[in-house]
């Protein structure tokens, strides 16, 4: 068995008895975990099955570990901020129960840490950008010894995290990634992404568009240009298009960009009446903003009134360029905070109670996926990586936003109801936090596809050792 | 694509270029004066809109207009008094080290100070409607850095033609030698045309940072076409900076239009080009940083 | 430190490179001791190639390029896409990086070098920049754009998988190999040549030197070692991103020649070893680790260019303050600063 750790030789005898009981272990285990026994309060090392060890697996001591990777400076980093602090709200509530805990179903915690290990966390930023992410995993995983790791707000990261955990077995629960390609092209056995992706966002709001703004409509889409840009608009020309809309141009902009002045004189140039921002974070906030003090939202076109559509929404985006650009501007998001379903109130009361405002999106997806992988260890019975992907892989639960979710185990995405958003007038705002009204909750069937739709291959459960 | 459209997108050249030529004067007149190349150029703009922002933020934009360049100004004084007059005589890769290192710290203290998230630095509230100038709308902010660079340029020239200080100026970036013969104080000299081109600095992140959006990263970003821009115009040439400022303005808007992908290349392509073509730039000046 | 070969015993070379390899082989437990771990001597050990061969251009023949990430950048593009779509073979992928580092540094030397001084370093940053919007945008079905060439496979060594320590192993035997040619080049002729190029290219021209040639030879050299580096960088990270060609990452470079101090082939790979450091082990306890970097890094510049090489020597100096001091060595350069010749 090729192992990718680097520490001190063990005693050899310690080593073979381990290697010895490796298949009964693994055997006793998928019996353990396939069962439906209750699994008790296992506080021993010896009631977790002895597996081959595996990553970071099989972890010594009394405190297991997480990593979180999140972006603090770069174009993303609002959600970064966001995510760090839903993060840290997580591990509070695996260790100490409290938050969604106590209404997501079905339900292995206990609120007294992960099989009987307290959970510590190390974190780094990722500054937005895959190579520095990668860096900080590695050190991570090499230095920290991290069970697993989670964070992103980009989908270039995310992507490039998600091969490292494949390479180096430990899992990786995705952030905030919005790509198709995180679940699709690029999937990969040991990434799981809950939030949902450009394809289910163009689905959703095509039918919306068009009736909205009408079925007569030429779009010029401006892209940030890496792979979520790219999907993202190809999610939206084939969702418009399908309802009738002409798609006039598209313009790649890079990842950051801070001026946009002449691709948005490019658009004025053009006989576009409706542009579509294929931008997130502070590229949508630069971009909105700007295009809005273009005479954007005034402009008549062939008779129309000129339209923009954020296909990707974020109230942290919305507060960046502000309620009276963001007014009626139409969007998805993937979790909103002022849902009423039990879960998310007590998330957004625990988040409010800490941090003084209201979760955002990434925040949102953030929180879960900490919980969700946390429950699935604890479903498991093992820190055993390849154990926790099967306890994922087609998990259904509920209890944190609407209805019933799945883990697809085809690919690895979370499918459940997305909504459609729109940006308030100010003058409806109920407070500083109130941006976003929403208009439609899309139902889960609606969104959902084949996942041969996107293509991609997970990989094997153990990591390759070519 | 009608004349109206076209000269849309002529104008955001004009505007982009207008940030650049801002810099590039300060960097040429540094450069040709004091034969320093000023790495640390690009953090005295980002100095410039972060003083801006607190500025406009705590009073309104015209204060932060009127205060801040002379901020800067006085800190472009103090680095050069403290740090960059003791490598005059220093190797020129020693210089670019310093100011390379300089930049670097004044960007983590602006890191470290404001945090690393950008800074909401809007435009005054009549700034916001778009304006129609004829050919379309426009927002009047981009034709006031237009016409705030214009005046700059213009006050520039003014001064170095007409005044005592000019003619020091100017003799200086053809001989300092020769004028520390003729018995004026060079240091003193160079610390005020240090002083200067920090000022133009400060000028640019004031008007500029609400374009460029105010993060520690805006120095380096902005540093680069600025290096290029004086480079291509010809060091020590303050008309080449202005006009090849312009030109790579242009270049950067229209190409939109051509082949967007190349909006980026297209800056370092006309470098290569020109720098083949003519090693001196366009209107370099000869003997100068040879 | 630098002497010309066969000057001194013959058996000092074969201690100082013992030493090399001693060094080598337990790098990576010496990390441990100091709050680092294992695995960081890998990377420090590819930057540490990188900043060896840039060392022969700026330490020996005084140029300072702003633009040697496109080299790095480059070969490792060119090692990642053979492992991807090539062959798995190590050696290829390898030998790929290298001619494209040098090949891609030949064609900038010829542009840049017929300018001099600040015109130079910035023509280097100019091309080099041109190298990673071109990655970034118009060849990005080629270069995976921004995400960078992703699922890179682990590549072979003689059926053996380069992972963990075999990788390790081979990227140390490359080091140790690099150290040795450019210790010979440094203490040939030619290296003595780049030298008194360096202190005065006019002097050296009037003695019917072309100095041009010179010069763009040290640059390819430069270009070949980080092609190399950059290669075998990809084939351990399995993994190239778009930023190994950015302008931030020549500026590491340098930074890190200066902190270990130039001219001397061994301050720039301690250098490295300082900078990845305070890198991965402080940015993890300081989150303006950035900003100590950064104040490091001026206090060289400032205080002491000859770099932790330097502030060695002054050590060793005031500790035999009991010798007679030796009276002080005329130099060719007016000042001694980075850019300055160390007498030996």
């Amino acid at each position: 068995m090729t192992s990718n750790k680097s520490r001190f030789p063990k005693p050899l005898s310690r080593r073979a008895v381990v290697r010895a009981t490796a298949l009964a272990g693994t055997a006793f285990g998928a019996c353990l975990a396939a069962g439906r026994g209750p699994l008790g309060f296992v506080r021993d090392a010896w009631a977790e099955k002895a597996y081959p060890a595996l990553g970071n697996y099989p972890i010594k001591g009394s405190t297991v570990k997480f990593g979180f990777t999140v972006p603090l400076t770069g174009a993303y980093t609002d959600e970064g901020n966001d995510e760090i602090k839903a993060y840290k709200l997580a591990v509070k509530h695996i260790n100490e129960g409290g938050g969604i805990l106590s209404t997501l179903k079905p339900l292995n915690l206990k609120g007294q840490g992960i099989l009987g290990k307290k959970v510590d966390f190390v974190s780094g930023d990722n500054q937005t950008k895959p190579d520095a992410a990668r860096e900080n995993a590695r050190r991570m995983i090499e230095r920290d010894g991290i069970i697993m790791y989670s964070g992103c707000s980009s989908s270039a990261v995310a992507v490039a995290l998600q091969y490292l955990a494949q390479e180096k077995g430990v899992i990786y629960m995705v952030g905030l990634s919005h790509s198709n390609d995180t679940t699709g092209k690029d999937r990969r056995r040991y990434g799981f992404r809950e939030f949902f992706d450009a394809y289910m966002s163009g689905v959703a709001l095509g039918p919306i568009l068009a009736k909205e703004y009408g079925k007569d409509r030429r779009a010029f889409h401006l892209t940030a240009d890496y792979t979520w840009g790219h999907t993202q608009y190809q999610s939206m020309k084939d969702a418009t298009e399908k309802q009738g809309w002409k798609t006039v141009k598209n313009i790649m902009t890079p990842l950051g960009t801070k001026d946009f002045s002449q691709y948005l004189t490019a658009v004025l140039n053009s006989d576009a009446d409706v542009v579509v921002l294929n931008h997130y974070g502070a590229d949508m906030v630069n971009s909105l903003t700007q295009a809005v003090r273009f005479g954007m939202r005034d402009k008549q076109v062939n008779g129309k009134h000129m339209q923009i559509v954020v296909p990707l929404y974020s109230r942290l985006m919305a507060k960046g360029a502000g309620a009276k650009n963001i007014e009626g501007i139409l969007g998805t998001v993937n979790w909103n905070e002022k849902l009423t379903d039990a879960g998310s109130k007590i998330f957004v009361k625990a988040f409010q109670d800490v941090y003084k405002e209201p979760p955002s999106q990434a925040a949102q997806t953030a929180y879960l996926q900490t919980i969700l992988y946390a429950n699935a260890v604890e479903r498991a019975g093992t820190f055993y990586p390849p154990e926790v992907i099967k306890a994922l892989e087609g998990f259904e639960y509920e209890g944190f936003g609407p209805g019933k979710s799945t883990y697809r185990a085809s690919d690895h995405q979370v499918f459940k109801d997305i909504y459609v958003v729109r940006g308030k007038a100010p003058s409806k705002m109920a407070n500083q936090f109130d941006l976003l009204e929403i208009v439609e909750q899309i139902p889960r069937k609606e969104v959902e596809y084949d996942s041969k739709l996107l293509g991609g291959d997970l990989g094997p459960y153990i990591p390759n050792k070519t | 694509m009608n004349a109206a459209n076209l000269s849309l997108q002529l104008l955001t050249g004009l505007q982009i270029g207008a940030i650049y030529v801002m810099i590039a004067l300060g960097l040429t007149l540094i450069f040709g004066t004091l034969g320093v190349a000023n790495f640390a150029h690009g953090a005295l703009f980002m100095i410039g809109a972060y003083l801006g922002y607190v500025v406009a933020e705590a009073t309104n934009h015209w204060v932060a207009f009127i205060a801040v360049p002379p901020a800067v100004f006085l800190v472009g004084i103090v680095i050069e008094r403290t740090l960059v007059r003791f490598f005059y005589n220093r190797p020129a890769s020693d210089q670019i080290l310093v100011t390379f290192g300089l930049a670097l710290v004044l960007q983590e203290l602006m890191r470290w100070i404001f945090g690393g998230t950008n800074l909401p630095y809007g435009t005054p509230p009549w700034a916001t409607v778009p304006v129609d100038i004829g050919i379309g709308y426009y927002p009047p902010w981009r034709l006031v850095i237009v016409g705030v660079t214009a005046a700059a340029v213009l006050g520039l020239f003014l001064l170095l033609r007409y005044t005592r200080f000019g003619l020091v100026v100017r003799a200086g970036m053809r001989d300092p030698e020769m004028l520390g013969f003729l018995g004026i104080d060079v240091p003193k000299r160079f610390t005020l045309v240090f002083g200067l081109g920090a000022l133009f600095a400060g000028i640019a992140g004031v008007i500029g940072g609400p374009i460029t959006g105010v993060t520690p990263d805006i120095g380096m970003a902005v540093l680069v076409p600025s290096f290029l821009v004086v480079v291509i115009g010809g060091m020590g040439s303050l008309a080449g900076a202005v006009i090849s400022g312009l030109i790579l303005g242009e270049a950067v808007s229209l190409s939109v239009l051509i082949y967007p992908p190349s909006t980026q290349i297209i800056v370092y392509l006309i470098a290569a080009v020109v720098l083949l073509w003519r090693p001196r730039g366009l209107l370099g000046v000869k003997g100068v940083m040879e | 430190m630098i002497t010309p070969f066969g000057a001194r015993s013959r058996y000092r070379e074969f201690w100082i490179m013992s030493g090399v390899a001693a060094v080598l082989a337990a790098l990576p437990w010496l990390l441990t001791l100091i709050g680092g771990y294992t695995e960081l001597a890998t990377p420090i050990l590819l930057w540490g190639m990188f900043a060896l061969g840039f060392d022969i251009l700026l330490g020996f023949t005084g140029l300072l390029s702003f633009g040697h990430a496109a080299f790095w950048g480059l070969g490792g593009y060119a090692s990642g896409m053979i492992l991807l779509r090539v062959s798995n073979d190590l050696l290829l992928a390898v030998a790929a990086g290298t001619v494209v580092g040098g090949a891609a540094s030949a064609l900038l030397g010829y542009l840049t070098l017929r300018r001099r001084g600040i015109y130079f370093s910035i023509l280097t940053l100019a091309f080099a920049e041109m190298f990673y919007y071109a990655a970034l945008a118009p060849l990005q079905d080629w270069t995976g754009g921004d995400n960078g060439l992703t699922g890179i496979p682990a590549a072979q060594l003689f059926g053996i998988a380069m992972k963990g320590w075999p990788i390790y192993a081979v990227i140390a035997a490359a080091t140790f190999a690099g150290i040795y040619v450019a210790r010979r080049i440094a203490r040939s002729p030619y290296g003595l040549i780049l030298r008194a190029i360096k202190a005065n290219e006019t002097r050296v021209a009037s003695t019917g030197i072309h100095t041009r040639h010179y010069k763009f030879a040290a640059f390819v050299i430069s270009g070949l070692y980080a092609g190399l580096a950059g290669a075998l960088s990809a084939a351990y990270q399995t993994y190239v991103p778009t930023d190994a060609l950015h302008w931030t990452t020549s500026g590491q470079l340098v930074m890190m020649a200066v902190i270990g101090g130039t001219g001397t082939l061994f301050g720039p790979m301690l250098g490295a070893g300082i900078v990845l450091y305070l890198q991965n082990v402080l940015s993890a306890t300081i989150p303006q680790w950035l900003l100590v970097q950064g104040l490091i890094f001026m206090a060289f510049v400032v205080f002491l260019p000859g770099g932790v090489v330097e502030a060695g020597r002054r050590l060793a100096r005031a500790l035999s303050r009991g010798r007679k001091r030796q009276p002080p060595v005329p130099d060719a350069a007016s000042v001694k600063g980075v850019g300055s010749v160390h007498a030996d």
